[in-house]
């Protein structure tokens, strides 16, 4: 299968601070993918997957997206590139004053008529799409209350109805559960399992416990202090490879 | 960080304390000489002015520059220890009284050889005084595990301390001259102006309804026009401000050369406009469009947009940046991010500002009449500028003056609980 | 509500009292919905006269009726909002009229009838906080709470509500136009008449520069001197005008007190004060500067007594509960949460005094305002210039300083 996205010597100095985050960063995700990146915190991660739809721009290096060069592409071309592909945050970064709703349409954007959009304007298919799509993830009775007055596993998954709503090919998502609770935490990711297997979106999702990478990822990439440290299947990780990652004090923390 | 620029940073801060002493060291000076003119020059030029005889002045510069160096030399000033620099020796050991002494005298010719000495020493960052007597000023916290840590002296025992009393001292007494403060006068004219707060205090509302034939205004219509010039300019200000602060918000226009320029201008402009007060204003438009109410709208609406423009810009800077993020990363355009991401954030903070800005411009339109007319204004001026043609002046003043409170009283009370609404 | 730290113990009250205070709550929200109409209708009516009598007879009047038949009719057209349940106060109070899906004219005409008579009836509310006005139990249409009814959102321009608020806003800002005589033939003519101001204010006479810097510096001593005086009256002040802080009969007298006095003295300009003050101890620099002194202290007590209100409680009562008197929890819990705020407060107090007393001098209080006005009305734009260059420049300066030294203090 030819690969959906391929990165190539993916450098990235921060000039504030001179910190060198990533480190010619080369790999490639196939369709259909579950690609779960892990790492300490400080490693990259947000990093990667910023540079990868260029929220950050890269020092240096290449993107491809099915063939076509994402860092060199520019003003329309890049956000037609950009709406192919959804992210999901950890802070679920929701406009917490607007409604559900409106929340979940702003994934439209790259979609639908600039002109109507200025006057809050969406198509009625749109707005079908957006409710069928918090169905999905099962707050549709919530889409008129404003997004601060859902808890934390409810706007994580406003996040995913609105990544849901760009028809994406490719989903990332920078440690969506690390500020959930356990249980909530499952919930959200199997909605991420379920957009896998079941409309083959493929995902590049980086987590902060490894039990959570061995349990959803299909493979796994390792970053520490901006290289790739580890790349292969979960079941490869031994206590070796652990402690190369996550240092020597580290001790395994299981998230049920 | 480097050690160099650990080092320049050292450098940067010892110009900013020796400048800084120089000058609280000149104010001290000024206010002395203020002191003395006041006290005992006799020449009416000179009399109770911050001046000094021309030939005074190298003195006043070159003194104070000695006490400058004097202090800075020994260590011992306000701007070191504000900048956190300490004087020691090369093994960071608090220097010797005589090593004090070289290094104020050596600091003359550090300073004369500045250019040169930096020029031909291959220790760039360091200066010719410290090194001919062998000791350095240190930023403390750079060297922290070097330098002992000596037990905290009483506030009064600090250089830091004590000056502060001296420049306090001084500019209390120097205030109190200038500002021509004069108890005396104030307790022994309590009788003779006793009348003005009786009459004050007893208004008469005459003309409250039934205008004034003589002004051919009533205080409700004056009432009804404060509020209007006010809501006028409120509403006029905030409709520029809104554009323009998005333009003068750091974060919207990014970090491209235009963005910075674009942003640079609008936010000097709105910091010029801001700073001349309304009143100043309709001195201005008053020429512009004529004498008369229009002229304070427009005076009031002009500070309006630039007042609100700088709050409404710094609430855009304060956003959570993270849904910005997420609507890019959609492919929405650079408008749209700010339509569905920025304005929603701001909504409730803008109103809640024009809000205030609303009770603000009342209370300005109620004296904006001095150069634009109309207004609870005019007809205060007016009552005023009759005192002592007509009997009650004063009390028809006490009118005005209350309505101004009730009214204004009420306006802040209203937008109080709507602003609590709505954040 | 935020979280309140109250110095004193909160205790339960009686029942009766509750029972009191929730019927006084909903006589209240009545009476203030009816005055909510009639204030509207009111200004509506004033507002419409004005535009009709300016547009019609070429006078610019208010009235049109005699007040009391105006009232009458306000009235009246207040109690038909209500029994229809289209009331602006309503709205605004976020009341509904139920049920409406199955009602008939008749019980509207019944509840607009009985609206008369039933305030007579309401203080059964008093004892009896769950009673049902008489208009209503008869005409069987309730007013009901907007939350206790569910409601789909509808775009605001479809909301007769939005629409007719935005009709007002237009209304007023028209009615606005009319009444501040807005005179855009002015405006675009009259530029031209800038030019020797502006001329002016390019090359500014700078022969004054020395004059104008000495005024300068009264200028900037007195904000100063108002400012320190202001800080030693409201520091202490601002404790009795602390809501959390008050407590029991007195403290509440105290509070209300001192808050009225502080707004009282804040709703008053500057120059108003200055002008009562050059009565009193003659024209200069020092009744500006006593203008400036009392602006700045109620000023201070509202900014200061607002930051009181909303300290952690956490603190105090940590004191308190190691035993302290009132008294150390206050210096040991209280006051180290507020010291910054307060220094922050003060250096935005001194700008905004700064600011206020280049203008002081307009009615005689001294300062470069006095030179400045003097120069404008003698047409010496030149010099005028010179003066409005110096202020910039120091009103910049200061609220630079100012703003920086807050930032470091947050
Ligand atoms: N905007 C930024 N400016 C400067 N340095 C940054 C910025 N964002 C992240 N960094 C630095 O880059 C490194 C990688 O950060 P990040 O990608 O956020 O790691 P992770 O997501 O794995 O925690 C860290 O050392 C961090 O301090
Ligand atoms: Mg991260």
């Amino acid at each position: 299968m030819a690969d959906q996205l391929v990165v190539e010597h993916l450098t990235k100095i921060y000039e504030r601070g001179d910190i060198l985050a990533l480190d010619d960063i080369s790999f490639s995700v196939v369709k259909g993918e579950f690609l779960v990146v892990i790492g300490l915190s400080g490693s990259g991660k947000s990093t990667l997957l910023r540079c990868i739809n260029r929220l950050i721009e890269p020092t240096q290096g290449k993107v491809y997206f099915d063939g076509v060069d994402v860092t060199a592409a520019s003003g329309g071309e890049l956000r037609r590139l950009r709406r192919k592909m959804g992210m999901i945050y950890q802070q679920f970064n929701l406009v917490k004053r607007s409604s559900v709703l409106t929340n979940v349409l702003a994934g439209r954007l790259g979609y639908v008529n600039p002109w109507m959009s200025a006057v809050h304007r969406f198509p009625r298919e749109d707005i079908e799409m957006g409710l069928k799509n918090l169905e999905r993830v099962g707050i549709s009775d919530q889409a008129y209350t404003r997004a601060d007055n859902l808890s934390g596993g409810q706007q994580q998954r406003v996040g995913i109805a609105r990544a849901l709503m760009q028809e994406p090919e490719l989903l990332m998502a920078d440690e969506p559960v690390s500020a959930l609770d356990p249980a909530t935490s499952h919930s959200v990711m199997k909605y991420l399992e379920q957009m896998n297997q079941e409309d083959g979106v493929t995902v590049i999702t980086s987590l902060h416990f490894l039990s959570l990478a061995r349990r959803y990822g299909t493979r796994i990439l390792a970053l520490k202090d901006g290289k790739i440290v580890f790349e292969g299947l979960p079941s490869e990780i031994d206590e070796a490879r652990f402690k190369e990652i996550y240092g020597e004090e580290a001790e395994h923390v299981e998230v049920r | 960080m480097s050690k160099s620029v650990e080092e320049m940073q050292a450098l940067r801060f010892r110009v900013f304390a020796f400048f800084l002493d120089w000058a609280s060291w000149g104010y001290i000076a000024y206010g002395i000489m203020y002191l003395l003119n006041s006290y005992w020059y006799t020449n009416i030029h000179y009399y109770g002015r911050l001046s000094v005889p021309t030939w005074g002045w190298p003195i006043v510069i070159l003194g104070t520059l000695e006490l400058a160096a004097i202090s800075h030399a020994f260590g011992h000033s306000i701007g070191l220890s504000m900048f956190g620099l300490r004087l020691v020796t090369d093994s960071f050991t608090p220097p010797s009284l005589g090593k004090r002494w070289q290094r104020y005298l050596a600091w003359h010719v550090a300073v004369l050889s500045f250019p040169v000495a930096i020029w031909f020493s291959t220790q760039k960052s360091r200066l010719l005084h410290d090194r001919l007597t062998g000791t350095r000023m240190v930023l403390v916290k750079q060297y922290k595990d070097e330098i002992p840590i000596l037990p905290p002296r009483a506030w009064y025992k600090t250089n830091r301390g004590e000056m502060s009393v001296v420049l306090i001292g001084v500019t209390l007494w120097v205030g109190a001259l200038v500002t021509q403060i004069d108890l005396h006068t104030m307790i022994s004219r309590v009788s003779t102006s006793s009348y003005l707060w009786k009459e004050l205090l007893s208004p008469h509302f005459t003309h409250f309804i039934t205008p004034d034939p003589a002004l051919q205004q009533s205080i409700v219509s004056g009432m009804i026009e404060t509020i209007f010039m006010a809501l006028l300019a409120t509403a006029v200000g905030a409709a520029f401000a809104l554009p323009l602060s998005f333009l003068g918000a750091r974060n919207i226009m990014g970090f491209s050369p235009l963005g910075w320029v674009v942003f640079t201008v609008v936010r000097g402009v709105f910091n010029v406009v801001r700073s001349i007060q309304p009143l100043l204003w309709g001195t201005v438009f008053a020429v512009w469009v004529g004498f008369g109410m229009f002229a304070g709208v427009m005076a009031l609406g002009f500070h309006t947009v630039a007042a609100l423009g700088k709050l409404y810009s710094e609430q855009v800077e304060g956003i959570d940046p993270g849904p910005l993020e997420a609507i890019a990363a959609t492919g929405a355009r650079r408008w749209q991010v700010v339509l569905y991401g920025v304005v929603p954030q701001v909504i409730p903070s803008f109103l809640a500002f024009t809000l205030y800005r609303w009770d603000i411009n009342v209370r300005m339109a109620t004296v904006i009449a001095l150069v634009g007319g109309g207004g609870l204004g005019r007809i205060m001026f007016y009552y005023q500028s009759r005192v002592g043609l007509l009997p009650d002046a004063w009390n028809q003043v006490g009118a005005v003056i209350m309505t101004i409170i009730v009214v204004v009283w009420v306006l802040d009370y209203i937008s109080g609980r709507v602003r609590e609404k709505i954040i | 509500m935020k979280d309140r730290y109250y110095a004193g113990f909160m205790t339960q009250r009686p029942a009766f009292f509750t029972e009191f205070s929730k019927g006084l709550s909903r006589i209240r929200r009545r009476f203030l919905v009816v005055l909510t109409d009639l204030f509207a209708l009111m200004y509506l009516w004033t507002l419409a006269s004005y535009c009709v009598n300016d547009f019609f007879y070429h006078v610019r009047n208010f009235t049109s009726l005699p007040w009391w038949v105006m009232l009458i009719v306000a009235v009246e057209v207040a109690a038909f909002w209500e029994a229809f349940g289209v009331s602006i106060g309503m709205r605004l109070l976020g009341l509904r009229l139920r049920p409406i899906e199955e009602h008939r004219l008749g019980q509207h005409v019944v509840r607009y009838i009985l609206w008369h008579i039933s305030p007579l009836f309401l203080f059964r509310l008093l004892w009896k906080s769950d009673a049902v006005p008489w208009h209503e139990s008869v005409s069987g249409l309730k007013t009901v709470r907007a939350s206790e009814i569910a409601m789909t959102p509808r775009p605001w321009y479809t909301r007769s509500w939005s629409v007719a608020a935005v009709l007002i806003m237009l209304l007023s800002l028209g009615a606005a136009m009319l009444i501040t005589k807005v005179d855009f033939y002015a405006l675009s003519t009259g530029a031209p008449k800038m030019m020797p101001l502006w001329r002016g204010l390019v090359s500014p006479n700078w022969a004054l520069l020395g004059e104008g810097v000495r005024l300068l510096i009264v200028t900037v001593f007195m904000a100063l001197m108002a400012t320190i005086f202001a800080v030693i009256i409201a520091v202490p002040l601002s404790f009795f005008a602390a809501r959390n802080l008050m407590h029991g009969v007195v403290g509440q007298a105290v509070y209300i007190i001192v808050r009225t006095i502080a707004d009282i003295m804040r709703s008053l300009n500057v120059i108003i004060w200055a002008i009562v003050f050059i009565v009193w101890v003659r024209a200069g620099a020092f009744s500006g500067m006593l203008a400036l002194f009392v602006q700045a202290t109620a000023n201070l007590i509202k900014l200061y007594s607002e930051r009181l209100e909303s300290i952690d409680p956490g603190p105090p009562e940590a004191i308190r509960a190691t035993g302290g008197n009132r008294l150390q929890v206050v210096i040991f819990g209280v006051i180290p949460q507020i010291v910054n705020p307060y220094l922050s407060f003060t250096l935005y107090q001194w700008d905004i005094n700064v600011r206020m007393s280049t203008i002081i001098g307009l009615v005689g209080g001294g300062g470069i305002g006095q030179l400045l006005f003097q120069y404008m009305r003698i047409w010496d734009y030149r010099s005028a210039g010179m003066m409005l260059l110096l202020i910039t420049i120091i009103v910049w300066a200061i609220d630079y300083m100012s703003s920086r030294l807050r930032a470091r203090l947050n």
